[in-house]
């Protein structure tokens, strides 16, 4: 730390503009749904409203919107889970592959379901898994089954379409955080008589743990406010909280209970937040210390 | 520009000439731009491509306005979250239910006027009852839908989708946002309780449903039926019949116990500033010409009494007297105030 | 190298199977939507009958389809201009304009990404209202603008916060002002984290779902927002088209991409 860092830069008036998008487009409307979840009706439109904690009482005289909550975390744990799995040797394959046109080639398949679209890539899946689809066309048709396997319109399926849909932002959060490690600590390891597989444990992972916080909680954010996969591939079987909030608000135009719904999703959100940037600090304090 | 049924006094009168001309005057090209447009609903697919080619084109020359309508669902929300006094549409199209919570709302007139909409002289009376917020413009008849090549029997009856035959092949709706959902559960009271407000009997059936597989529109189990995912589901005649000619292994049954109206209803915004177009759009839709082109694009029921369609439409809807009195109307009103309630069941029944 | 242990090379074997599994994974939904964009059916069915163009033509043919996808690329170009001037001065502003409280503020500039869109997306509507300005473009552009600034901070930070501060403290050593600074050394090297948000803002926006379905409008509907109407009424093999274009589309832009920038450099988050 020296001196000069306490002054306030002239380049610090560059935040100006976002902090006034931010003003007006997010924290105006956020505002605006946080007091509409306590308010009897819609400000906006109508007099005469009042405060009242109607739509939050609700939600706690009911266990179903606890289950709901618990559904909708539960399957963006598994999902953060199954692209850190998948998504981690992808992007260590990439960030070691030498070749230009093999990490060309590799990037674009990261990148093109990236850009394909939600709505088509779950279309796709559901092509892939429905009753008639491909997997269980090809299986009744070689006569491995007789009637077709339920692989919709079940948890497996929206962990499965956002594991497909999100491994991405995994693997690209990843790919930049094991590039910038140092190849050669590994080797050192290696040369110390270490298997490479241990070298990976002690030198690499360790390593890469803010990029793999990074990457989880983008996914995981991104997973529990999916509304289209889980509404396709769980055939409305399984309800999340984007879901019950986009029910409320399409279906039973009960604005003030969905804007209560969307703090609870808000507050989940906030707590990671919080959460992450503690332990990120955590890291990077004992880094520094050693 | 408004027609004046009530006398007026000169007062009452001058006052609001001299609004109007304020207006214009303040604001000329405002005025001129809104009288200008009607903003409405409509349904995608073959309804959106039907009316922008044929229908809507005819009104606009006619009445040399323009008309913007949007496709893009959620309707409700939309007119709900616009204020009062400039809303976001100037006429309603949406289903039954809807248009009941709407009015709940105060966000939809209650009735149209028929001095102003001379056509609704010739709807069947269902199409204005007091089942009916504003208008219904066409209906469809909801019963069941299902294949004709997998060997299943026959199909007379409601309580033939209760059977275990159809275990893994049955096809339903997500209640809460579905209205063929909504009033097939209010049919199922009436199967197997006291009649159409039974909830509790209505639960115990939705019970015995399962293995079901929903779709939260009616599009969605069309093309189950089709690709045989699904082999029995209830569904209005208009998703099978729109198939008819092109050798497709689906028939549409209109079970014993009657059939459930779907009804396509249009009603105007209070605070439309376009009124006597916007009664000029209703009466365009329920005109003999636009129901038959509509009819027979989509195979909806048309709600004009007097429309003749060809024989190969004349024979499956519902264009008699006699067929129209097959229709149950549900009582949206009473759902929509036990909406919540029922939301909250049948979400626990069908989760997996 | 030859001359390695067997288990080393049984690794190295399942590193490379696992990796290729991983890539079939990623690609084999993408091979699926073309097959039944050429299946002549209308509705989804394995194995397909025939092959047939009917889909492309439809989906060419069709004046709405067509609208949503040149509206969707405007507004998704619209939006990357946007996104990336507010977010790489944010985030500029962020690593280098020793704010006080950046943690904070940083988090904050990130939040939108961690909130369900479809609140953001109904609260943004109701504050339209409430301005009463209608649902024009710009609301939602403005609407895309806000979800994507959050990556083009992310990336633009990672490499400000990577690159050596001491390249910008030799420069100003040297005389230079802090404008000249930051147009000579620090943006060619935040370079390839700014076009990396650029790239990521502009398919948040060209695949934006929750935000766009309160704002758009009549005649102005993004193709996502199109295709999913379409799919309520008809599960045809347009949507198959329709997809198969866009990933020509994303093809060619990450071809583009690497010809241009270079992918190694940009495509990180």
């Amino acid at each position: 730390m020296n001196a000069t860092r306490t002054a306030v830069s002239p380049i610090a008036w560059l935040i100006a503009p976002s902090a006034l998008l931010f003003a007006l487009f997010f924290f105006l409307p956020m505002g605006l749904m946080a007091l509409i979840s306590v308010l009897s009706g819609n400000p906006v439109v109508q007099p005469n409203v009042t405060f009242t904690a109607k739509f939050y009482t609700r939600m706690l005289s009911d266990s179903y919107y606890f289950e709901v909550i618990w559904t909708t975390i539960r399957i963006g744990l598994f999902t953060t889970l199954a692209a850190l799995l998948i998504g981690y040797p992808l992007a260590h394959w990439m960030a070691r592959i030498r070749g230009r046109t093999a990490y060309a080639l590799l990037m674009m398949s990261v990148l093109t379901p990236m850009l394909t679209g939600i709505v088509v890539r779950t279309f796709a899946w559901m092509a892939l898994l429905s009753d008639k689809g491909v997997i269980n066309q090809t299986l009744t048709g070689i006569g491995l089954i007789s009637k077709p396997l339920p692989l919709m319109y079940n948890e497996f399926s929206i962990v499965l379409g956002l594991t497909h849909i999100y491994i991405p932002y995994m693997v690209l959060t990843l790919v930049g955080v094991i590039g910038r490690i140092d190849e050669r600590l590994e080797h050192a390891a290696q040369n110390l008589g270490a298997s490479p597989l241990r070298a990976f444990f002690e030198v690499t992972l360790p390593l890469s743990l803010p990029g793999i916080l990074a990457g989880s909680l983008l996914v995981f954010a991104l997973a529990i406010s999916a509304y289209v996969t889980p509404i396709l591939m769980g055939g409305f079987q399984i309800m999340t909280l984007p879901m019950l909030i986009y029910q409320q608000i399409s279906s039973s135009f009960n604005v003030g209970f969905a804007a209560a719904l969307g703090m609870v999703l808000l507050a989940i959100s906030l707590v990671l937040i919080v959460a992450y940037n503690r332990i990120l600090g955590m890291i990077s304090g004992q880094r520094d210390l050693q | 520009m408004t027609i004046i049924r009530k006398p007026v006094n000169r007062r009452q009168f001058l006052a609001v000439a001299a609004t109007a001309g304020a207006g214009v005057i303040a604001a000329p090209h405002v005025a001129r731009a809104q009288a200008a447009t009607l903003r409405i609903t409509g349904w995608g697919g073959k309804w959106a491509q039907t009316m922008s080619t044929e229908v809507i084109p005819a009104f606009e020359k006619e009445f040399k306005c323009k008309v913007e309508t949007d496709t893009a669902f959620p309707f409700l929300p939309k007119l709900q979250a616009s204020s009062r006094s400039n809303p976001v549409y100037d006429v309603l199209h949406t289903n039954s239910n809807e248009q009941w919570a709407a009015l709940e709302m105060g966000i939809v007139e209650a009735k149209i006027d028929a001095k102003q909409v001379p056509n609704i002289a010739d709807v069947y009376p269902y199409a204005v009852s007091d089942k009916i917020v504003g208008v219904c413009i066409f209906t469809s008849a909801i019963g069941l839908g299902m294949r004709t090549d997998k060997g299943y029997g026959k199909v007379t009856s409601w309580k033939d989708l209760w059977d275990r035959a159809y275990d893994g092949v049955r096809g339903g709706y997500v209640i809460p946002v579905n209205s063929l959902g909504q009033a097939f559960l209010m049919m199922s009271g009436r199967l197997y309780g006291k009649g159409m407000t039974d909830l509790d009997a209505a639960y115990a059936a939705m019970e015995k449903l399962k293995p079901i597989k929903l779709a939260d529109f009616t599009g969605t189990m069309e093309k189950m039926i089709l690709s045989g995912e699904v082999g029995l589901a209830v569904i209005h005649d208009s998703g099978i019949l729109r198939y008819d000619g092109q050798n497709q292994p689906t028939a549409f049954v209109a079970p014993s116990e009657g059939v459930l109206a779907l009804e396509q209803v249009l009603t105007l915004t209070p605070g439309t500033k376009v009124r006597e177009l916007a009664n000029a759009y209703v009466n365009y839709m329920l005109s003999p010409g636009v129901q038959k082109i509509l009819a027979e694009s989509v195979w909806y029921s048309p709600a004009n009494s007097k429309v003749k369609l060809d024989d190969r439409y004349n024979d499956k809807l519902l264009t008699t007297p006699a067929k129209v009195a097959t229709l149950i109307q549900p009582d949206w009103k009473w759902y929509n105030a036990h909406k919540d309630e029922i939301d909250a069941r049948v979400n626990r029944i069908f989760r997996a | 190298m030859t001359s390695a242990p067997l288990s080393l090379r049984f690794g190295r074997f399942c590193y490379l199977a696992f990796n290729i599994g991983v890539v079939v994974f990623l690609l084999a939904p993408i091979a699926i939507v073309f097959v039944f964009a050429l299946n002549p059916t209308p509705y989804i069915q394995f194995p397909p009958v025939g092959v047939s163009m009917r889909w492309f033509e439809k989906f060419f043919a069709s004046r709405d389809f067509m609208n949503a996808l040149w509206f969707s690329l405007e507004v998704a170009a619209l939006t990357t201009v946007a996104a990336t001037l507010f977010g790489a001065s944010a985030a500029l502003a962020l690593a280098r304009g020793r704010l006080p409280g950046s943690r904070a503020i940083t988090a904050i500039m990130l939040s939108p990404l961690m909130l369900p869109a479809i609140l953001t997306g109904l609260a943004l509507f109701q504050t339209y209202v409430l301005l009463d300005v209608g649902r024009p473009t710009w609301g939602l552009v403005l609407g895309h603008t806000l979800v994507s600034i959050p990556y083009v901070v992310r990336t633009t930070l990672a490499v400000l916060h990577n690159f050596d501060t001491r390249l910008e403290e030799a420069a100003q050593n040297l005389g230079a002002g802090a404008l000249r600074t930051y147009f000579e050394v620090t943006l060619p090297l935040t370079k390839p984290g700014v076009m990396a948000g650029a790239v990521f803002a502009f398919i948040v926006s060209f695949d934006q779902f929750p935000i766009s379905l309160f704002l758009v409008s009549p005649g102005h509907e993004t193709l996502p927002i199109t295709l999913f109407n379409y799919l309520k009424f008809d599960l045809d093999g347009t949507i198959g088209a329709a997809s198969v274009v866009s990933i020509v589309l994303a093809v060619l832009v990450v071809i583009g991409l690497d010809r241009t920038v270079g992918l190694r450099s940009t495509a990180q988050l």
